[in-house]
């Protein structure tokens, strides 16, 4: 319609304007002919090979073939094209083509000098947004609504006469926020506090609650950054080291919140702990070259930091926007370490790629630099101060996660019109005014009336080209957000997670490293070190007496050669395998008084060789004083080996020869890893009181897959919104859920609530309110049904389901 | 003046039907839910006329070796000092019911069945380097080559996709016999058997081992059906008892109920009885059963007279094992022939029996050939790597086609309206065992499966606003003469 009415603009105002001497009337003659024949390729958006004849600069600068006329010039490729006999080089390449008298008349405006109707185009341009940052002049606030987001949105509404969103509740609000900042539910005690507290500042107070937990912050967005640097715990290319993991860095990076331009920094000109992303993903053999892993960088550090799609321009220049193949190719140059020779759909041009970046008007990378400079210098480029687009990207994605939509929408496409300009360049203002301060930014959002206001019910997905916000939209719970729900109301999750990262602030860290205290030991007699022989197996214990039993107990143990651990003479583990460390939990196991620790150790190998074992357990008890139980010379050993029926241990003649047991004397025979793996694990053994394994720390499981957790080949910015009937087939009889569900109802029954306060309890947990008497009637009638762990089993099933659990409103 | 304004009216009109479907088009689009392509470049395209409405793939994992197999070559005997170089096939070379058509031994099944089929010899694959088999089986699987910028989707989510379910209860997609979990190379294989951008809707229904295929479609162990009806009960009691009347309509709210309403359906349906081989007779349980992939022909059969649209049946990928013979070739080889050959000739028997095979497509292929001496194809920089290598014939190990072969491999296919008792395309008699004649590649093979099935091999689906073809770039050729 746009086109339309350009050109009737242009009709109506032709009579006003002056064409000197040229004979050719371009809107009359040139217009009419360049519309009926080339709009399908070459008007508008469309630039195919390159090409566009939407403005007279468009049609000068020629496309992939090069110029294709100049003003004046007698011959050019343009006529070629036009007029050639070969049915397969001919313009237009369908219909008949041009007639002789067409092609007069455009033989005449080229030799007259290409004359354009002044800032004439035949479509509307398309947006190109804005490079640089802009402060936008925030609108008064109304009534009394200060935050600045409001001022923007406010003014929006009232412009178009749109009503503002209802409000949310205040538990409607918590469990949102939660979700949504660390992708945890509140708990029903925290939910009631919260509910106690002053109402004036309440909401504010939360905020700044649960923005502060930084484990649950960390290993919520986790996901999100997964997603889009592609980092994964399993998937394609690791099998011929082709992939590798950044998850340690990422972690620590989310923890501690490092400003944004930092992140962004060390994941472009990286450390080994980063490098995996620029370094993309390989499989075995040859590749197409678009996919080589020059162009894969280009490709994702676009996308990702600045929402654009090179994944067109990198095969041919963009038929969709203004990308071009060499741009493509010159940012490609960047990262690898040889000369690049631009492909075109896959075959070379006999040209190489200067190494470049996107937005020479910044400044640019040095050609000549050695690659470590020439990533670093990207990387200053892409943070510079007016480099307006990273920070209106990543805004823009955090707007989407928080309020269902982009204000540039999709997220990707950033070079599309936002709904509201201002409320963009003011989100990327903030961030850039905060430090770069990621928190800050989201504190802003959810602290708007704009973010406490109710989710629109929509009778159908909201319409894309004519979008006005009116309100947040809902969300679907993402794979980890209903996992994790699942685990923290019925503790049925993982005991260990599949990443070995320190659970918790950097600090923490430290104090854990510094305050290991076990040792490897084995059965020397004193003072000497004589090589244990092969197949060795004792006996060691510690006893110790217990006031009352510990709230948390839990250990970290790992053996050369093999290990059984018997707590008061239950097994509690066994493994044989050194480099695997594990954590195994002890609290049922202790006991009030006197408890006794077994390990039984053997060392394998067919010749006298280094054997060792490492216990230590943390034990924290009710009034908060801890315990700490570890191996050390207070050990005694035994040659004896207690049998071993249905998982208990009992010697057949109690041995009385215990000695003392010795420490070895290298305490780092096993390479360091196993000891920064045993200090991570210990670490863990305190996260897991307060965090519980998080769905962002374990490998992608079918579970996970049906709820929409991707593969990570391809970056990915946005998860399925709609659960598909595939998805809900596992979901109503797929085994890992009905797993966690069997689990979950044995949980739960310990509670040894009665049915009316386990109802109550299982809708405040879930769905952050209590159940309504209908609702009631019907859940009482569940565990009725089905009494007994099955009946809780059914009634968690059918909460877990329902659209007000698994949609955030 | 009228009649002007009258047409300005049904401009308008007009107009706004434009605009409003455009924007449920795109918005569609906004949901990740790509589009079918069609602009003035590509107008809509029409579909061929289906000659199948079911379309069985009988995989060959791990690369099946041509001249062991399909595609007779001069045979060698087992001989202790043997040059290894002068040695072709492992196997002597049989009649079939076609007179121009020979088999090896062991495929005397399939032999006696050729009259209702085709025999390709003349199937390529792309020369990607350093072999890795998954990816060359998300190559054949997918028609591209990974890694890619967007996930692409397997020929059986382009039949669900396109055509749909053809009994809706019935999964349009389903892939039966390859774990995804425990075996190696699990993530390349897991990367393939997607829906890739079309989202999980179109994914596959996956059933690794056919004889616990039914309990994919039943409530989960240790639920009685009373149980699990009743529960579902409660839960939709539960739905509408809910406060928040608002959301009623809500789509997202309506979506998400009606994908449970249809995965309850199929879980409490008659049909589901198609999963389960405990209803099959005795008699015919054995004439299947070789083995879990002769299974999953016996569930394939079944699952096609139910209505599925699309059917895998591999007999696995895992690493070294199976067709994957990188030692031990001749025995491994043997040992698969006896696993595949009753079933696949019993499987178009039946199908013909119950008057399906004329509207089924059943393929027997593989991801590539195999050769005693030639890793890839004459010229590759493909690393070697066979773990029998000898120059002479010492022991049995040394025996087989060790290494992959991309230049000449053989594809079967039965029913869906190809030609009967028909022999397309040649390789060469002596080493290299390339192809010489009417060459078929991944793509052309594609489009032909495409036509038989009622695909356009031009069809194209707009992802990330560029335009995502059934075969590469929409330059698939069917194979015409393949077709009677």
């Amino acid at each position: 319609m746009a086109a339309i009415r350009n050109i009737l603009i242009t009709l109506l105002s032709f009579s006003s304007l002056h064409h000197g001497e040229a004979k050719t009337d371009f809107s009359h003659d040139i217009v009419p002919i360049l519309r009926k024949h080339c709009a399908d390729c070459h008007l508008g958006e469309k630039r195919k090979g390159g090409f566009s004849m939407n403005t007279r600069a468009d049609l000068l600068s020629g496309g992939e073939s090069g110029k294709a006329v100049s003003p004046g010039a007698a011959k050019s490729l343009l006529l070629d094209l036009l007029t050639t006999k070969d049915e397969d080089d001919r313009m237009p390449p369908k219909g008949p083509g041009l007639s002789p008298a067409e092609i007069d008349r455009i033989r005449s405006w080229i030799a007259e000098g290409l004359s354009w109707e002044s800032g004439f185009a035949f479509d509307k341009p398309a947006y190109e947004p804005p490079l640089k940052p802009r402060q936008p002049k925030l609108p008064p606030a109304m009534s009394g609504r200060t935050n600045t987001i409001d001022r923007i949105i406010d003014s929006y509404l009232s412009q178009r006469q749109i009503p503002l969103p209802g409000e949310i509740s205040d538990a409607a609000f918590a469990r949102r926020l939660h979700l949504d900042l660390v992708g945890l539910l509140p708990e029903p005690e925290a939910l009631e506090s919260f509910l106690a507290t002053p109402a004036a500042t309440r909401r504010s107070e939360l905020i700044n609650r649960v923005l502060a937990d930084d484990v649950a912050y960390a290993e919520h967005w986790l996901t999100f950054w997964n997603d889009l640097l592609r980092n994964d715990y399993s998937g394609t290319g690791f099998i011929t080291g082709g992939r590798k993991q950044i998850t340690d860095w990422l972690y620590r990076a989310l923890v501690n919140n490092k400003p944004f331009n930092e992140f962004v920094r060390e994941l472009i000109a990286p450390t080994p702990a980063s490098e995996g992303f620029i370094n993309g993903i390989k499989w075995r053999g040859n590749v197409n070259a678009s996919q080589t892993l020059e162009v894969q960088f280009a490709q994702n550090v676009s996308q990702v930091f600045l929402g654009i799609n090179l994944k067109c321009a990198s095969c041919h220049d963009s038929f969709i926007d203004r990308w071009k193949l060499e741009e493509a190719y010159q940012l490609a140059a960047v990262y690898s370490t040889n000369k690049v020779e631009i492909n075109r759909c896959d075959k070379p041009i006999g040209k190489f790629a200067e190494p470049g970046w996107l937005f020479p008007e910044l400044g640019d990378v040095d050609a000549n630099a050695p690659q470590p400079l020439r990533l670093k210098q990207l990387a200053s480029l892409m943070t510079h101060p007016e480099n307006g687009r990273l920070t209106r990207t990543i805004v823009n994605r955090l707007w989407h996660r928080l309020m269902g939509r982009g204000i540039v929408h999709p997220v990707d496409a950033m070079q599309m019109e936002p709904w509201s300009a201002d409320l963009l360049d003011h989100l990327a203002s903030h961030l850039s005014d905060h430090n770069y301060d990621i928190k800050q930014t989201l504190a802003l959002i959810v602290s708007s009336r704009a973010y406490q206001s109710r989710a629109l019910p929509m009778p159908a997905e909201p319409d894309a080209r004519a979008y006005t916000f009116s309100g947040p939209l809902t969300r679907r719970m993402s794979a980890e957000q209903f996992l994790d729900a699942v685990w923290q109301i019925t503790e049925a999750g993982p005991s260990v997670p599949d990443v070995s990262v320190f659970r918790g602030r950097t600090e923490d860290q430290a104090d854990a490293k510094a305050n290991l205290h076990g040792m490897w030991i084995w059965s020397y007699p004193e003072g000497s070190q004589s090589i244990p022989k092969a197949g060795e197996t004792i006996t060691l214990r510690r006893q110790l007496t217990l006031a009352e039993r510990p709230e948390l107990a839990a250990g970290v143990i790992t053996a050369d050669n093999e290990y059984t651990l018997f707590v008061n003479n239950q097994q509690i583990a066994n493994d044989n395998f050194w480099p695997s460390v594990e954590v195994v939990p002890l609290e049922a196991a202790l006991k009030q008084g006197t408890n006794e620790i077994l390990l039984v150790v053997a060392n394998a190998g067919d010749k006298p060789n280094a054997a060792a074992v490492f216990f230590e357990a943390r034990l924290k008890f009710a009034d908060g004083s801890e315990q700490v139980i570890a191996t050390d010379e207070t050990w005694e050993w035994t040659p004896s080996v207690p049998q071993v029926k249905r998982e208990t241990a009992s010697f057949k003649k109690t041995p009385s020869d215990w000695k003392p047991a010795a420490a070895v004397e290298n305490q780092s025979f096993l390479p360091g890893k196993v000891r920064r793996e045993i200090s991570s694990k210990i670490s863990q053994i305190y996260a897991a009181k307060n965090h519980f394994v998080r769905a962002s720390l374990v490998k992608l499981d079918f579970l996970a897959r049906s709820l929409g957790r991707p593969f990570r080949d391809q970056v990915v910015s946005t998860r399925p919104e709609n659960l598909t009937t595939l998805q809900a087939i596992d979901l109503q009889n797929g085994e890992i859920l009905n797993e966690i569900l069997v689990r979950a109802a044995k949980n739960v029954a310990a509670r040894d609530l009665d049915a009316d306060a386990l109802v109550e309890w299982l809708y405040l947990s879930a769905i952050s309110r209590p159940p309504t008497d209908a609702e009631r009637k019907v859940a009482r009638a569940i565990l009725k049904d089905s009494p007994g762990n099955q009946g809780i089993e059914d009634l968690l099933w059918i909460l877990f389901m329902l659209p007000e659990f698994q949609l955030i409103r | 003046m009228n009649t002007e304004s009258e047409t300005e009216f049904e401009k308008e009109t007009r107009r706004e039907f434009l605009t409003r479907l455009s924007a449920a088009s795109l918005a569609t689009m906004g949901m990740g839910e790509p589009l079918l392509h069609a602009n003035a470049d590509h107008p809509p395209i029409e579909h061929p006329a289906p000659k199948a409405d079911t379309c069985i793939l009988l995989w060959m994992a791990g690369g099946m070796a041509a001249p062991d197999t399909f595609d007779p070559k001069r045979y060698s005997a087992f001989e202790d000092g043997l040059e290894v170089e002068k040695i072709l096939s492992t196997f002597p070379a049989i009649d079939t019911v076609v007179d121009n058509i020979k088999l090896t031994k062991g495929l005397e099944h399939i032999a006696g069945v050729m009259d209702r089929g085709t025999l390709i010899r003349s199937h390529i694959q792309a020369d990607l380097g350093s072999i890795l088999h998954s990816r060359h089986q998300y190559h054949w699987h997918t028609g591209y080559i990974p890694p890619l910028t967007v996930a692409a989707p397997h020929i059986g989510a382009w039949m669900a996709r396109v055509l749909g379910p053809k009994n809706p209860v019935i999964p349009p997609f389903i892939n039966i016999g390859q774990r995804l979990e425990g075996v190696g190379e699990k993530e390349e294989i897991k990367a393939y058997t997607t829906a890739g951008f079309f989202g999980t809707q179109y994914g596959p229904f996956n059933l690794p081992y056919p004889e616990h295929a039914s309990k994919s479609v039943r409530p989960p162990e240790g639920m009685q059906p009373g149980r699990f009806a009743n529960r579902f009960a409660h839960y939709r009691k539960l739905v509408d008892a809910s406060p928040h009347r608002e959301y009623l309509g809500d789509y997202r709210q309506e979506s998400m109920l009606k994908s449970m309403d249809d995965a309850h359906r199929l879980l409490t349906s008659k049909h589901k009885d198609a999963f389960d081989l405990s209803l099959e007779s005795k008699e015919s349980l054995a004439a299947y059963d070789t083995g879990r992939f002769g299974r999953g022909c016996l569930l394939a059969r079944r699952l096609t007279e139910a209505g599925a649209r699309f059917i895998e049946v591999s007999t696995e990928y895992i690493p070294f094992v199976h067709w994957d013979t990188h030692e031990n070739g001749h025995i491994t080889a043997e040992r698969m022939k006896s696993e595949i050959d009753r079933p696949i000739a019993r499987l178009i028997l039946d199908l013909e029996e119950r008057g399906l095979l004329d509207r089924t497509l059943v393929i027997v292929a593989s991801e590539f050939s195999r050769d005693m001496m030639i890793e890839g194809v004459p010229g590759s920089n493909a690393r070697d790597q066979s773990r029998a290598r000898t120059d002479k014939l010492r022991e049995m190990k040394h025996y087989g086609l060790h290494r992959h072969f991309t230049g000449g491999t053989s594809v079967a296919m039965f029913g869906g309206g190809v030609k009967k008792g028909f022999l397309y395309g040649r390789t060469a008699e002596e080493r290299p065992l390339v192809a010489i004649e009417n060459p078929v590649s991944i793509t052309d093979l594609h489009a032909t499966i495409y036509q038989a099935m009622g695909i356009n091999p031009k069809t194209a689906f707009d992802i990330e606003r560029r335009p995502f073809y059934a075969t590469l770039d929409g330059l698939g050729q069917p194979v015409k003469d393949l077709f009677s």
